[in-house]
C-alpha cells in the first residue's frame, strides 16, 4: 500500500515537472510595458540665440504691498540664469497695451544692434480676494457638552494670469507665447500676497521651462516581442 | 509509466526549448533590442531593431519598437514614420495604436506653441 502511494506521488510530481517545462519552453508574453523618460519637442531652440534679454512686464493690476514688475524680472533672471547657457540681460521697454506684443516693428526697434537676442516679455494680472461664508454647525446625533456654533469663515483667494512671450529681437516675431493661469486659496487670514505670488510662480516656472527646454517626462510605451 | 517513456517525455520540452521554441534570427534581434532598451541602452536597441526590420521588413514589432526608440532620442520625424509603417502592417494592434496616440498627443502639445506663433505671423 505504501509503495503504491509513493509511486503515485512520484508520477504526479513528474507530470507537474513536465507541465512546467512545457510552459517554460514556449511561454512568452506579447509585449513589454516600459516607463521611459521621454524628451518633449521644444517649440524653440534656445541654442540659436546668444542672449536672452528680460524686459519689464505690462502690469494690468498692481499688487498692494510689493513691486510686481521688479519681483518678476528678478525672478526670471535668476531662473533663466540657472537653467540655460545663454547670456542673460535686462532691458527697459515702454509697454502701453497688450497689442504691442503683436507689433513686429516695435520689437525690431527695441534692440536693433543686437543680433541673436531673444526678448522675454509679457503681461500679468494679479488679484487678491477675500471670500466669506457662513459655516453651519454640523448636526450630531448625540448631545455634546460644547456644541459647535455656526460661524463666518474666511478664505483668501489669489489669482495670477501671466502672458509670456519669447520674441526674436531681429525679426520681431513671437516665437513662443503662452498664457499661464494660477490660483490659490489660503485659510490663514495672515497669509501675505507676496507669499502667494511666489507659491504660484513655482508652478509657472515648472510649466514654462518644461515647455521651452523640452524637459523629459515619464511616459509609458509598449515594446512588442 | 515506462522509464524510457518518461525519459523521452522529459527530453522533449528540453529539445523544444533549445530548438523549436528558440526564436529565429529577426525575433532574437527584437528580443535583444528589448533587453537593451530595458537597460537604457537605446543606441544598441536601435541597432538591433533596425537589423530585425531589415531581416523581416513586414515586422510591425520591429517598426513599433524603433519608433519608441526614436521618440526617446528626440527624433520626431523618424518616430512618426516608423509608427505609421507599424500601423500599416498591423492596423488593429492595440499596443501600436496606444503608442501612436500618446506620441501624437505629445507632438500636438509641442506644436501648439509653434502654431500660435505662426498664426500671429499670418495675421500680420
Amino acid at each position: 500500500m505504501r509503495m503504491m502511494r509513493t509511486k503515485i506521488k512520484k508520477r504526479n510530481s513528474l507530470i507537474l515537472l513536465l507541465g512546467l517545462l512545457f510552459f517554460l519552453s514556449c511561454g512568452t508574453g506579447e509585449h513589454v510595458r516600459l516607463r521611459i523618460e521621454m524628451p518633449r519637442k521644444a517649440p524653440i531652440n534656445l541654442g540659436d540665440f546668444e542672449e536672452i534679454a528680460i524686459t519689464n512686464f505690462l502690469v494690468k493690476e498692481e499688487a498692494k504691498d510689493f513691486d510686481l514688475n521688479k519681483e518678476l524680472t528678478e525672478y526670471f533672471a535668476v531662473e533663466f540664469g540657472q537653467k540655460v547657457k545663454n547670456k542673460i540681460s535686462s532691458t527697459e521697454v515702454a509697454l502701453q497695451n497688450e497689442e504691442v506684443f503683436q507689433d513686429i516693428t516695435f520689437w525690431q526697434k527695441v534692440s536693433p544692434d543686437k543680433k541673436g537676442t531673444l526678448l522675454f516679455t509679457g503681461s500679468l494680472e494679479y488679484t487678491e480676494e477675500v471670500r466669506k461664508a457662513i459655516k453651519s454647525a454640523s448636526k450630531r446625533r448625540f448631545e455634546e457638552p460644547f456644541p459647535e456654533e455656526s460661524r463666518i469663515e474666511e478664505r483668501r483667494f489669489y489669482s495670477l494670469s501671466l502672458h509670456l512671450y519669447l520674441i526674436d529681437a531681429q525679426s520681431g516675431d513671437a516665437l513662443y507665447k503662452r498664457t499661464f493661469k494660477e490660483s490659490k486659496a489660503y485659510k490663514n487670514p495672515n497669509q501675505t500676497s507676496y507669499f502667494a505670488f511666489y507659491d504660484m510662480m513655482l508652478n509657472v516656472r515648472d510649466k514654462l521651462f518644461r515647455q521651452i527646454l523640452g524637459e523629459e517626462q515619464i511616459q509609458e510605451r509598449y515594446l512588442i516581442k | 509509466m515506462d522509464k524510457k517513456a518518461i525519459f523521452f517525455l522529459l527530453l522533449l520540452p528540453l529539445f523544444m526549448l533549445f530548438t523549436r521554441c528558440a526564436p529565429p534570427l529577426p525575433k532574437s534581434q527584437l528580443h535583444f533590442g528589448i533587453l537593451a532598451a530595458q537597460r537604457d541602452l537605446w543606441d544598441e536597441a536601435i541597432f538591433r531593431w533596425k537589423k530585425a526590420a531589415q531581416l523581416e521588413p513586414d515586422s510591425s514589432s520591429a517598426h513599433n519598437n524603433l519608433a519608441v526608440a526614436y521618440e526617446k532620442k528626440g527624433l520626431w520625424e523618424e518616430a512618426g514614420k516608423e509608427y505609421e509603417i507599424a500601423l500599416e502592417l498591423k492596423p488593429k494592434n492595440e499596443y501600436i495604436q496606444a503608442n501612436y496616440e500618446k506620441f501624437k498627443q505629445r507632438m500636438e502639445e509641442g506644436n501648439k506653441d509653434e502654431d500660435d506663433a505662426n498664426k500671429d505671423k499670418k495675421k500680420k
